[in-house]
């Protein structure tokens, strides 16, 4: 495979060029490098967390190429060439993106360790449907678990943010 | 006690927005695992992989060859000295000692470079186990001749309570109905989605921790009991938590390792858990068998109730015992009878060990008298609501076990509940497959006592207003775990101070830096910490008042005999401060900043600290272990749930609920409400889904992750109203607050439990209501 | 958690791939969605030395060819499979079933090929393919062949393709059926694994039964096609009872195992209920 290292020990290495949050960074992982490591550990982005590691709590979500995905299930090397958009990343700049603005208002949260991922979530859902209905919010976040709210507030939260009808 | 309140303040009653809102939203938050410092090593516990084993041999020397390993320790490289959270049982070594008790128990850690190494490392160290034989069931560790897991528990019984207050044999005698039922709650965890994690450092002969958890004065105190320290060589601070509900407020394995292995390789040392090893780690609610025998006169009144419960413990003591108690201690506070009798016994077993959890010993058992009551009340013909109106609590009474309840509101809960559910139109109207269920609860207002014997006070607060009077900063070891006590506490402290909440910051969990409290447990902090800061705050107003007359004085605004004041000096308590503004009562335009006013008493008097402090006092109850149950202050809550279930498979849908909670005067309604929505949550999901699984054989952990823990997803969860009473006011809370963290979870399993059966028309009294138990049930009934 | 060391491939077409796969043999596994794989790596049950790639294998489309049906590109997500306007207009039932998948993130990278080559007894797309007598192209170093969905798996994990092949694409054909529908029932709204799957296509015509196809998930080592309650129901009205006894009847045509999730008995009896209502749904709804 291009951009391929091999060092003394016989270990290899794969150069990823990859756009976070609009920053295209360059680095030199090993083939088993997952997504969520290298955002973590590379780059120093802790906004996105690593919970059960396995897919199922949702807390690693970022979005690949606009898609919500779980960072702890995608390898690095994969990345290359792709525009990864982490919990740091939705809000433009100084100002807060609406869902923030809408989480913050509804008390969304409570611990927070889900919240980067919750809020990724709900940003990949309006993006493509700018206008769901609750059973399309609440399909959009039952990969992300929730042990604090019971995701009331944060159902009501992405509703208020969507576009109204 | 119906009081008519004057709730006309700044800050205490509103909706104000988190004070970490833009940290959490933004992906800014630091928990203990993003934490990163210049030479930071990685490291993981050893874990033993069978349940009950004297250990012969560690070998570590394999791994101790792979590059980036920098340090392993054994049980022979750490202080020997026990350690638990019930000092009638520290039965805790930091690594196993000679024997390993459960299947994941600890016997050392590793450290090195990176996290990948420390895996490898991992899978290097040999271990020779002489296994013993295992004890996974009460059954067993009961039976004569049973393997004893410690030499301290006899017949592998830990704890052992008998109360007796009364003559329940003798009222139950000439009841109108008597029944007996016996229950069964499960295992389950806290199951909070950020994985324990501890980052140790020294510099000199000073240690520093961060560690995820529930109360740093706690993890403190135990740590530098065994590591032989002073406690003001140990700072332990926190960063943001991602939840505890219980299962963060033992020290763990990593606190300790964090610190001995710092100071060994003269580096950071960062440990941490895998998601499954949270499940090891326990603490969580215990399996409990509950028989409870209760007669009733013929309007439900009860007249005597009998109550055994049997927990089956785990390996170690951890909370156990208070566990235990609270099983039985707070029933007399919710209803109101006199002849009472409690017995329990909690064993040991070679697993994971259990502890407190959201409710702390509570909810299966309110499951239990909640569904028996139901039970009770459709043999004799009376209405659900109504059995709990017979029997609810009033206020300003005194328990059979002697504790005092001040405010109490159950009975008004009951009845807000039932008429905004829209009970009566639904009770026996819903048809087959529908059912509509209540269930009370309640919990106390934090611990009449800390959970080590001390003369300490329970809380103490500062608060510095800086130099040039622009902020405020608030100081308390209360650890803000999700629940939202940074931002209530700074509510207080800017409603007491008379100062803008924006400008005061929270400076919490800090041994350091933070003033004493014991931590988030037990529903306290917003109560105690609360007092301590409302007092600081109080503290800080009367200085500044005192300096404002002067500066009044001084400036020639008022004069000597001055007429609007009875011609007297200016003092004091003519003066007033809100939301930044002193101003004289009388002549409200006369005013100085708070700010100036702060900035004057720092040039002329030095800093501007306030301080308080809160202790509850004694608190009532003189039967052995009635330290268990006693608080300054006891909410009460009712919850009725609404579902579906299908008649064919027995799947269950929570359709709709509500919640109606005495707690008091609330200081922050949107953070409070949000904690009866994860209370519920909670709730509905022991009830129905979640249990922890082991190997019969082994003691493995099987469903230690996320997919077969089932939590409710967002498509499972129901709407919840939550509701609270205005009239309900706590003269012993500040503001007259009470609790809601933990006593929104006791109601619910009750709730849920009792509307599937008015659904199904089974009882089932075996937790959790699997869709598989209801489709057993429905089919064993034809 | 800790991913163990592999080596990496990304072939850049079928060929290649097929190359690697022999040429490494046991050793070497394809990585498509990954959401399985890497999961089964970090808890250890399987440490393949190879992990090959096939992410620059394209194989991505859906489209329906005339004459032929709906080709479905192996790598596809489940979430292709819920937003195809293809789909939507053809086999509604396909995209319902992938939409009952995992969750949102998993459907994002899982694929079709993945679903249907990690063979799991409780894998969703399977019944619903084989209801819809659908067909695979298996492409590996001696060439290309077709097999049908429902003879594609040989138990648990298992599947005919040989070591150096891949799934290229799924078809599913013109027919005659009036509707179809995959009933998946899980112990929770999302993120569970069929505890039962019943996938049914029908060919009902003035509300007789012409022709019905039945295949069963989770209840046996492999999907299984319930041919005794086809039989029972061809040529036969419609009606609540006709239902009731296929179900009884389709009970029968499975063996479930007990597991952590639910018991033989439980799962039997599910399968009884929810052939009743797949027939019931297919039947109103009118698509397949």
């Amino acid at each position: 495979m291009a951009n391929c290292i091999v060092d003394k020990d016989g270990i290899k290495r794969y150069l990823v060029s990859v756009n976070v949050n609009g920053g295209v960074f360059t680095k030199v992982v090993k083939a088993n490098t997952l997504l969520v490591n290298f955002l973590r550990e590379e780059l120093d982005m802790i906004g996105t967390k690593k919970g059960c590691e396995l897919g199922d709590c949702g807390c690693c979500t970022v979005m690949l190429d606009g898609n919500a995905v779980n960072s702890c299930l995608v390898l690095a090397v994969d990345v290359d060439g792709r525009e990864v958009t982490t919990a740091e990343g939705v809000a433009d700049g100084e100002d807060l993106d609406i869902i923030q603005e809408k989480f913050i208002e509804h008390a969304a949260f409570q611990c927070g360790f889900c919240t980067s991922g919750m809020i990724v979530s709900s940003r990949a859902l309006l993006n493509e449907n700018p206008s769901p209905s609750e059973y399309e919010v609440r399909e959009a976040i039952a990969g992300n678990l929730c042990r604090c709210t019971g995701y009331v507030n944060i159902v009501d939260a992405v509703l208020d943010a969507a576009e109204k009808k | 006690m119906s009081v008519k309140v004057n709730r006309d303040y700044s800050y205490v009653g509103k909706s104000l927005d988190r004070n970490d809102s833009y940290q959490k939203t933004t992906g800014r938050a630091q928990y203990t695992g993003d934490l990163k410092f210049p030479n930071m090593l990685y490291g993981k516990l050893i874990r033993s992989d069978v349940a009950h084993a004297i250990i012969k041999n560690i070998d570590t020397s394999e791994a101790e060859k792979l590059p980036g390993v920098k340090a392993i320790i054994t049980a022979r490289d750490v202080p020997a000295m026990k350690y638990g959270l019930s000092p009638a049982r520290f039965d805790e070594n930091i690594f196993c000692t000679d024997r390993v008790r459960f299947n994941g128990d600890k016997i050392g850690a590793v450290c090195a470079v990176d996290e990948e190494t420390v895996y490898k490392a991992l899978k290097l160290i040999k271990v020779e186990y002489e296994e013993l034989e295992p004890v996974f069931t009460v059954e067993h560790a009961k039976k004569e001749g049973a393997p004893q897991i410690f030499e301290e528990y006899p017949g592998n019984l830990n704890t052992e309570i008998h109360h007796k207050f009364g003559d329940p044999d003798e009222a139950i005698k000439d009841a109108h109905y008597v029944r007996t039922d016996v229950f069964q709650g499960q295992r389950t965890y806290h199951a909070f989605i950020e994985n324990h994690c501890s980052v140790g450092m020294w510099d000199g002969d000073k240690a520093t921790l961060y560690s995820s958890c529930q109360s740093v004065h706690y993890v403190q105190y135990h740590l530098a009991r065994v590591l032989g320290m002073k406690m003001g060589d140990l700072r332990v601070l926190k960063t943001h938590v991602g939840a505890g509900f219980g299962g963060k407020l033992d020290p763990t394995g990593l606190d300790f390792a964090a610190v001995i292995l710092s100071k060994m390789t003269g580096q950071p040392v960062k440990m941490f858990y895998d998601h499954a090893e949270t499940f090891l780690n326990g603490r969580g609610r215990h399996p409990i068998t509950m028989t409870l025998t209760t007669g009733v006169d013929k309007n439900g009144k009860i007249l005597g109730h009998k109550y055994t419960a049997v927990l089956e413990g785990g390996a170690y003591t951890g909370l156990g015992i208070a566990s235990t108690y609270y099983a039985g201690s707070l029933l007399g506070v919710l209803y109101n009878f006199e002849n009472y009798q409690f017995d329990a016994y909690r064993y040991v077993t070679n697993l994971p060990p259990c502890g407190a959890q959201r409710g702390h010993g509570q909810p299966q058992p309110r499951f239990a008298f909640e569904h028996h009551i139901d039970l009770i009340g459709e043999a004799i013909g009376v209405d659900p609501i109504d059995m709990r109106l017979i029997n609810a609590r009033d206020a300003n009474t005194y328990t059979l076990a002697g504790y005092e309840v001040k405010s109490y509101n159950l009975k008004a809960a009951n009845k807000m509940a039932r008429d905004a559910s829209g009970w009566k139109e639904k009770r026996g109207k819903l048809g087959v497959g529908r059912g509509i269920g209540v269930g009370n609860g309640g919990f106390v207002t934090g611990a009449g006592f800390c959970q080590y014997r001390t003369d300490l006070p329970h809380s103490v607060g500062m608060i510095k207003i800086y130099d040039d009077g622009t902020q405020a900063f608030v100081y308390s070891q209360a650890v803000d775990i999700g629940q939202g006590s940074d931002t209530v506490l700074l509510q207080m402290a800017a409603e007491a101070m008379g100062y803008p909440y924006e400008q005061c910051k929270m400076y919490a969990g800090d041994t350091d830096l933070s003033t004493l409290d014991f931590g988030a447990y037990a529903s306290r902090q917003t109560l105690m910490a609360g007092w301590a800061i409302k007092r600081a705050g109080e503290d800080i107003r009367q200085k500044i008042l005192d300096q404002a007359v002067e500066m009044f004085k001084a400036s020639g605004k008022i004069k000597e005999g001055w007429a609007y004041i009875g011609n007297r000096e200016l003092r004091t308590d003519d003066l007033d401060v809100k939301e930044g503004v002193v101003y004289v009562k009388q002549e409200p335009s006369l005013t100085l900043t708070f700010e100036e006013v702060a900035r004057r008493y720092f040039v002329t008097k030095g800093v501007l600290i306030g301080r308080g402090w809160y202790h509850p006092g004694k608190l009532g109850g003189n039967h052995k272990g009635a330290a268990v149950g006693t608080s300054p202050a006891y909410s009460s809550a009712t919850q009725i749930a609404e579902v579906k279930v299908d008649m064919e498979t027995g799947q269950i849908e929570c359709v709709d609920t509500w919640d109606v909670h005495d707690s008091g005067t609330i200081i922050n309604p949107k953070l409070f409400h949000g904690q009866v929505h994860g209370a519920f949550y909670m709730g509905i999901g022991e009830t129905i889904w979640e249990e922890v699984l082991f190997d019969k054989k082994t003691g493995k952990l099987l469903n230690g992750n996320f997919s077969e823990y089932r939590l409710p997803t967002a498509l499972d969860m129901p709407p919840v109203l939550s509701l609270t009473l205005d009239e309900s006011w706590e003269p012993n809370g500040p503001y007259g607050l009470k609790e809601v963290g933990e006593g929104a979870t006791t109601p619910t399993m009750g709730a849920v439990a009792n509307a599937i059966y008015d659904a199904m028309g089974v009882s089932m009294t075996e937790l959790p209501i699997t869709y598989e138990k209801v489709w057993r049930a429905l089919k064993d009934k034809k | 958690m800790y991913l163990p060391d592999f080596e990496y491939y990304a072939p850049d077409n079928i060929a290649e791939a097929s190359k690697l796969l022999t040429q490494f043999g046991e050793k070497a596994k394809l990585f498509a969605g990954g959401t399985d794989i890497l999961v089964k790596m970090k808890n250890e049950v399987l440490a393949p030395e190879v992990l090959i790639s096939t992410k620059n294998l394209g194989m991505k489309e859906i489209e329906y060819v005339s004459g032929k049906g709906v080709v479905i590109g192996a790598r596809c997500t489940h979430n292709d499979l819920v937003k195809s306007e293809t789909l939507a207009k053809k086999y509604a039932s396909v995209s319902n079933a992938a939409r009952q998948m995992a969750h949102n993130q998993v459907r994002n990278v899982g694929t079709v090929a993945g679903n249907i080559s990690n063979a799991v007894p409780s894998a969703d797309l399977p019944p619903i393919f084989i209801s819809l007598d659908a067909t695979v192209k298996l492409v590996g170093s001696n060439g290309e062949r077709t097999v049908a969905m429902e003879d594609l798996f040989t138990g648990p994990g298992k599947t005919v393709l040989a070591q150096d092949e891949l799934i290229t694409e799924v078809v599913v054909p013109d027919q005659k059926m009036t509707g179809s529908t995959y009933i998946k029932f899980g112990l929770r709204k999302s993120g569970a694994l069929a505890v039962v799957g019943v996938a049914v296509a029908v060919q009902v015509e003035n509300n007789v039964i012409k022709d019905a196809r039945i295949a069963l998930g989770a209840v046996a080592p492999t999907p299984v096609r319930a041919k005794k309650t086809e039989e029972f129901l061809k040529g036969k009205t419609v009606s609540d009872e006709l239902l009731a006894e296929a179900g009884v009847i389709a009970s029968a045509e499975c063996k479930p195992i007990s597991d952590i999730r639910a018991s033989a008995e439980y799962r039997t009896d599910l399968i009884r209920i929810f052939t009743k209502r797949a027939l019931r749904k297919a039947i109103d709804e009118g698509h397949v």
